[in-house]
């Protein structure tokens, strides 16, 4: 029989009571993508695993997968990104990159370069740079890792440099000639797409964005992720409007 | 079907409980059919009468029969401070200490983006009112020790801060009775944070 107890480098993605004292966690492991973990007695003030299972929480979990949910049997926590609990205006950035990679990624998958993603993206948070910015660069990687990596070089019906739309379907930019409509994107924030889907994410620490760009940003990427993968409506962006 | 439909329906009403499984309810039922009938009876009354006499507190949120509630209108109890919790059976908790003799808010719920609960599902717009009119100068926060209880804490400090009210959070720390080599990093950092002269 195959051996059923597991250990992986994972990160709490959710958390939710469970019953009695127990918790229902969903992890993003290095090893089998995401799974779902019961934690029992972890609402017990006295349980070993209570500090390892709460959203936001970076550690090592040992897993033991039966026939049903996996339940979780030890935990060694590496981060806790304490900012996300204390500081109310960080809360909604750290959901909202958690909840995106939850529904990104379908199931048991390996995908070892999104828990990175994630990783760097909760500890860049804790940083003073434009978080904004930040969550556009997290959603055009993201998607580039899943394989949606929308093409940025010029206008995909004719080559013109000159573009003007972006079309969410095509995944492409297309000029005023060409036409074809989607979300309207300036040149300049054209570019400023392109460096954030080129480079490393924590660059986002050098990079400023006039609101107009910021907002063509999020468009761009709001009507990508809705059309490829299916993304729309997160409940996490509510909590930005509140 | 194995049971008669009498017994397979008090299974299934059982089995509604939470942490109660079909072999508990299966087991809690033969218990009951154990009972005498006036002892069953006691028991549907009890469970009637708690569901029909039992409400929320208009001002605190505590589940109350009277209204208000006992604490509300104890005017023995310290009238300026007040403590917020997550969910009623909290209250009962605190109370269970003895250590307490303020007054409470029970915000019926956590923050929780995720699970659809934003502040305009919490009871504040009566708690802010609660501490403009009754003359709060002390707001202890004890919500839940985890991600969604303190983020209610930190909306809840920034919020009511600016009324110049003194805003405080219930210490966290390791258990009694526990051993230090099991704490956790976070515990332990928490509990050196927070440590006292002697």
């Amino acid at each position: 029989m195959a051996d059923r107890t597991f250990k992986t480098d994972a990160l709490v993605l959710l958390s939710r009571p469970l019953g009695e004292a127990d918790r229902l966690i969903t992890l993003l492991t290095w090893e089998r993508g995401k799974i779902s973990a019961v934690a029992r007695g972890a609402r017990k003030t006295k349980s070993k695993l209570a500090a390892g299972v709460d959203l936001f929480t970076y550690g090592q979990y040992i897993l033991y997968q039966g026939r049903g949910l996996a339940t979780i049997t030890g935990q060694q926590v590496k981060e806790h990104f304490q900012y996300f609990r204390g500081d109310v205006a960080l809360y909604p950035f750290g959901l909202y990159l958690a909840e995106l990679t939850g529904k990104a990624i379908s199931g048991e998958e390996p995908c070892r370069p999104v828990c990175h993603l994630l990783l760097e993206g909760w500890r860049l948070l804790g940083e003073d740079l434009d978080r904004e910015l930040l969550c556009r660069a997290f959603e055009l990687k993201l998607a580039d890792l899943l394989g949606y990596r929308p093409n940025l070089n010029g206008c995909f019906l004719c080559g013109s440099p000159e573009t003007a739309w972006f079309n969410q379907a095509h995944g492409s930019l297309t000029c005023k000639q060409c036409g074809g409509g989607g979300v309207r994107v300036a040149p300049d924030t054209v570019a400023l797409a392109v460096r954030l889907l080129e480079a490393p994410l924590r660059q986002v620490r050098l990079l400023r964005a006039l609101s107009r760009q910021k907002e063509e940003l999020a468009g761009l990427t709001g009507s990508f992720l809705k059309y490829h993968l299916e993304i729309d409506s997160l409940r996490s962006l509510r909590f930005f409007r509140d | 079907m194995i049971f008669p439909q009498p017994l397979q329906a008090l299974v299934e009403s059982l089995c509604r409980f939470p942490g109660i499984g079909p072999k508990t309810a299966q087991r809690m039922a033969f218990f009951l059919l154990g009972l005498s009938r006036e002892e069953v009876v006691g028991i549907a009354r009890a469970m009637v009468e708690a569901k029909d006499k039992l409400r929320f507190c208009s001002s605190c949120g505590c589940l109350t029969e009277e209204e208000p509630c006992r604490y509300c209108s104890d005017q023995s109890r310290i009238q300026n401070v007040l403590c917020v919790v997550q969910e009623p059976r909290d209250v009962f908790v605190l109370e269970r200490t003895g250590q307490y003799r303020g007054l409470y808010h029970v915000l019926h719920g956590a923050l929780s983006p995720l699970d659809g609960i934003g502040p305009e599902e919490l009871r504040l717009p009566l708690l802010f009112k609660r501490i403009s009119r009754q003359g709060i100068t002390e707001v202890i926060i004890a919500t839940n020790p985890n991600v969604e209880g303190d983020a209610t804490a930190a909306y809840l400090a920034r919020m009511i801060k600016p009324m110049g009210v003194k805003v405080t959070r219930i210490a966290f720390g390791l258990p009694v009775g526990g051993d230090l080599e099991y704490a956790d990093d976070l515990t332990l950092s928490r509990a050196l944070e927070g440590r006292r002269e002697m």
